[in-house]
């Protein structure tokens, strides 16, 4: 499978943003685990990090253009914000997740509206920077038995 | 002392999922899904305690006796119903508690709750609930493995 992995506003700065929330992982950690599990599984997987919303819309379109099977998407605050990004998910019909390094839902209350979540097949949350390898390792077992049935 | 025990709620409504319309419960059972949480639990050296109460009230008291049994949680409320803010409070209680011990706690759901618009997640202490939701039965797989590698890293 070829999956896009895309990432929003400062997740660049991670490791040093607050890692009482976000971990002392770094994005080129982040990124070498995700190749990690994607090469153990035969997946191809592209790392992208943009500041800029337009940009990250401009992600999604290349994998409408390019038809990759899953994107992951953690749009950070852009999140709570973006119409664009939603209206550009929407436009995807490969299987799209949501995810998120902490939990949004139980932060500041302007973080608990989501307009990726409902544009999006699946979310995960919370579960630290191991979500992104978690959820890659998952994959194979998701194509063969759940996407399908999207 | 042991740190592999983890205890899988599941509230109200789930005991029969053709209640759902949702895809993501097509043909699924939960006799499935408890299946497919051994099986993942079992490689992961995990002991599973896996439960269903369609009486909100019963399922809560359980896991409040229990919390000093057990390891780690993962939770679905399902039915939860959406009036209730009592009930939530006692999740968030609950949660707090399982928050406090140090333990990793994961709320569940076989769908994408947000695509309804209407349904919320749980609420907890910043930076102990985590959330999976929408990979149907495997959304419970995720979760175990999350809390496995939690596990290991204490």
């Amino acid at each position: 499978m070829n999956i896009y992995v895309i990432n929003g506003p400062n997740i660049n700065l991670l490791g040093t943003r607050e890692p009482e929330i976000y971990g002392n992982e770094t994005l080129e950690t982040i990124a070498e685990n995700c190749q990690k599990q994607a090469s153990k599984a035969g997946h191809v997987v592209q790392f992208m990090q943009s500041n800029y919303e337009g940009k990250l819309v401009e992600y999604i379109q290349d994998a409408i253009k390019n038809a990759i099977d899953v994107i992951i998407i953690n749009a950070a605050a852009y999140t709570h914000t973006s119409i664009a990004i939603h209206d550009a998910l929407k436009s995807y019909s490969g299987f799209k997740i949501e995810l998120h390094i902490s939990n949004p839902h139980i932060r500041e209350s302007f973080r608990h509206e989501t307009f990726v979540a409902p544009a999006a097949d699946a979310v995960v949350a919370g579960l630290g920077a191991d979500g992104y390898g978690h959820v890659i390792g998952l994959l194979t077992d998701l194509q063969k038995h759940y996407m399908q049935k999207k | 002392m042991s740190n592999n025990r983890l205890l899988i709620i599941n509230g109200p409504g789930l005991s029969d999922l053709s209640n759902y319309n949702e895809t993501a419960h097509d043909g699924l059972t939960l006799a499935a899904v408890q299946k497919k949480c051994a099986q993942a639990c079992e490689s992961y050296g995990l002991e599973m305690d896996f439960r269903q109460n369609d009486d909100e009230a019963e399922l809560l008291s359980g896991l409040i006796e229990d919390i000093n049994n057990f390891d780690a949680f993962i939770i679905n409320p399902a039915g939860r119903s959406q009036t209730s803010s009592v009930d939530l409070e006692i999740y968030s209680s609950v949660i707090n508690e399982i928050g406090s011990q140090d333990k990793p706690v994961v709320e569940v759901r076989i769908e994408n709750i947000f695509k309804e618009g209407n349904n919320k997640p749980l609420h907890g202490p910043e930076g102990r609930l985590g959330f999976v939701g929408g990979f149907g039965m495997y959304s419970y797989v995720l979760a175990i493995q999350s809390i496995d590698k939690k596990l290991r890293n204490k």
